[in-house]
């Protein structure tokens, strides 16, 4: 068992086993990096990580703690290849699984906490965790308004009229093609 | 000692606050320029999420989306620019033409399947760079530089930019090339390499010395169509450097038909021309190929066609490749071909033909008529369903009085005897 401490003020600390925990790579290659020490007894800080999103990280981890590791499909970082197809670049197809689409908090008032998770699923290196979530928050997003998507993702319009009427342009080009 | 350590401790958590502070301040930093006061639950927020699964739930996004969303905020039209080499394009598989005017603004022109025009763009100056013109577009299809300045090495460097997707199958040249280095001709034919099949420079004006060479031509790699015409004005015709290197390193194994078209080259000699010969009747099939029908495999074609080419003129290539062609000289008058009545006299043809490989080769002098291989630029507000002229079809007729039968192995002498008599 491996303990992980969030970065709240006292910490909270959760245990996870070893098997679960190493889903995260970032965990995982700290364990291989750290091999001889006893890791049972330090907890290990996490300090981009608060104590309700780590209680959803070791949840989702315990859940999926027996999946198969996920295929690497090894990148292609300078595509010369011939059959370079468009697709070639796009994300694969990525389906929510039932029990991670109950688990998501997927309310509009929890979607900070959506946001966190993903957050610290990044930090964390938990890849699957994170296609599922990025897969989500872009079916929320898709088809919907440049307003609506600033809304939903709390961002500032930070333009200046002009560059705004600009790149309206452009894009209005882009959409007619 | 023990202070020293305690020295050392210090020093080592202030460097740590220091490499803190320095990665959030790098994080509040979008388009260069800092964002200026932060909210207070900025750190609640998702703008605070590192650029990477931002950047994917982008890629989940269709196409179409990912250009709008450059207009959410400056972060995110920044995020989509760094990583437009991967995000999802729109593809544009019909053909566009660039164009220069008379007062330099350049035309962009983008045609559906069908020919039909769906949108252009005039861009003045530096306005809007073509680069980022294209950005999230995927450019398929066929590539036309016409009229004007319009392959200028500016142009041609800025479509050759890393991160553009511009995987044309066709690329036409045409108008004046006078602004065109070789360099970067070179490096838009590196570029478009494993995709193109075809490239023409169709009636090209005003080539700078060296810009056509088998070094150039080279860099597109195998291709199943090559036409170099330079403009013709009277009896002064350019001379372009382009020679038998080119010629053997063209063609594919797996182009079922190939044509390969020079008008006023003197580095295609008689001996690379035999080369060729040798190279592409003893070419080994796909054994796919061969699967597809018990009739064996099907027809391979390939044609040369020589216009004024200082070296290779009819008798030259029946003197070294006599052995391995037939010649036949047209008996019915025909029209079609070009050039006045003097070329009329060397519409020459030599074939070849291997039946163990199902392998035709044509060699033409002054015979095809050119616009047979042309790709004509698509014409705004007009609806023609091809665009492509099938040089194949038009040129079947012309195959059935050839005796293929009495072909008996590779490389055997195979004279038509009927036709012989115009030799000479």
């Amino acid at each position: 068992m491996i303990q992980l401490c969030s970065n709240d003020d006292p910490p909270v600390s959760f245990t996870v086993p070893r098997k679960a925990v190493e889903l995260s790579k970032t965990i995982k290659t700290m364990l291989e990096d750290l091999e001889g020490f006893d890791m049972e007894q330090t907890p290990i800080p996490l300090p981009n990580v608060d104590a309700p999103t780590l209680e959803l990280i070791v949840k989702w981890v315990e859940q999926h703690q027996d999946d198969p590791p996920p295929v690497e499909k090894p990148r292609v970082e300078d595509d010369d290849s011939d059959d370079s197809d468009a697709d070639d670049d796009q994300e694969p197809e990525v389906v929510i699984p039932e029990w991670d689409k109950k688990f998501l908090p997927t309310d509009d008032e929890q979607k900070n906490q959506l946001f966190k998770l993903l957050n610290a699923a990044n930090y964390l290196e938990i890849k699957p965790l994170l296609d599922i979530g990025c897969k989500y928050v872009a079916d929320k997003i898709s088809g919907q308004t440049v307003e609506w998507v600033r809304d939903y993702l709390n961002m500032e319009n930070d333009y200046t009229p002009e560059e705004e009427a600009k790149l309206k342009e452009e894009i209005a080009w882009a959409e007619g093609l | 000692m023990g202070a020293l350590e305690t020295e050392v401790d210090r020093l080592q958590a202030e460097n740590d606050r220091l490499r803190r502070v320095l990665s959030d301040l790098c994080e509040r930093i979008v388009c260069g320029r800092l964002t200026g006061d932060l909210p207070d639950n900025f750190l609640e927020q998702f703008s605070r999420l590192p650029d990477q699964p931002l950047e994917k739930v982008l890629r989940f996004l269709p196409a179409h989306q990912v250009a709008q969303m450059r207009h959410v905020s400056r972060r995110f039209n920044h995020l989509i620019k760094k990583c437009s080499k991967t995000m999802p394009k729109m593809r544009r598989d019909g053909t566009v033409v660039f164009k220069t005017n008379s007062a330099g603004e350049l035309t962009v022109d983008w045609f559906d399947f069908c020919g039909q025009k769906f949108t252009e763009t005039i861009l003045v100056g530096d306005e809007v760079a073509l680069s980022e013109l294209v950005r999230l577009i995927h450019i398929g299809g066929t590539v036309w530089f016409a009229q004007g300045l319009s392959a200028t090495d500016e142009i041609l460097v800025q479509l050759s930019m890393a991160w553009l997707e511009v995987c044309p199958e066709v690329v036409i040249f045409s108008g004046d090339l006078s602004h065109t280095s070789r360099d970067s001709l070179r490096a838009f034919l590196v570029k478009v390499q494993p995709f193109l099949g075809r490239l023409h420079f169709q009636n090209v004006n005003n080539i700078v010395s060296s810009l056509l060479s088998d070094d150039v031509i080279g860099a597109a790699g195998w291709l199943e169509g090559l036409m170099i015409k330079p403009e013709c004005c009277g009896s002064e015709l350019l001379n372009f450097n382009i020679g038998d290197e080119t010629l053997l390193s063209l063609f594919n194994v797996d182009s079922p038909s190939s044509y390969f078209l020079v008008m006023g080259c003197s580095g295609i000699t008689p001996n690379g021309i035999r080369a060729f010969i040798e190279k592409w009747m003893k070419k080994e099939r796909l054994e796919e190929d061969a699967s597809i029908s018990d009739l064996g495999l099907p027809l391979e074609f390939c044609k040369l066609t020589f216009y004024k080419c200082a070296n290779v003129t009819p008798a030259a290539i029946e003197e070294v490749c006599g052995d391995l062609l037939k010649k036949i000289t047209p008996v019915e008058p025909d029209d079609s071909f070009v050039g006045g009545s003097e070329e009329k006299k060397e519409r020459i043809r030599f074939t070849s033909y291997c039946p163990s490989t199902n392998c035709r080769l044509e060699i033409l002098f002054h015979y095809v008529p050119l616009h047979n291989y042309y790709i004509d630029e698509p014409e705004p507000n007009f609806a023609n369903d091809y665009y492509y002229h099938d040089y194949h079809e038009d040129s079947e007729s012309e195959i059935e009085n050839d005796d293929i039968d009495d072909y008996d192995g590779h490389d055997a002498i195979d004279y038509d005897d009927e036709d012989d008599s115009d030799l000479d």
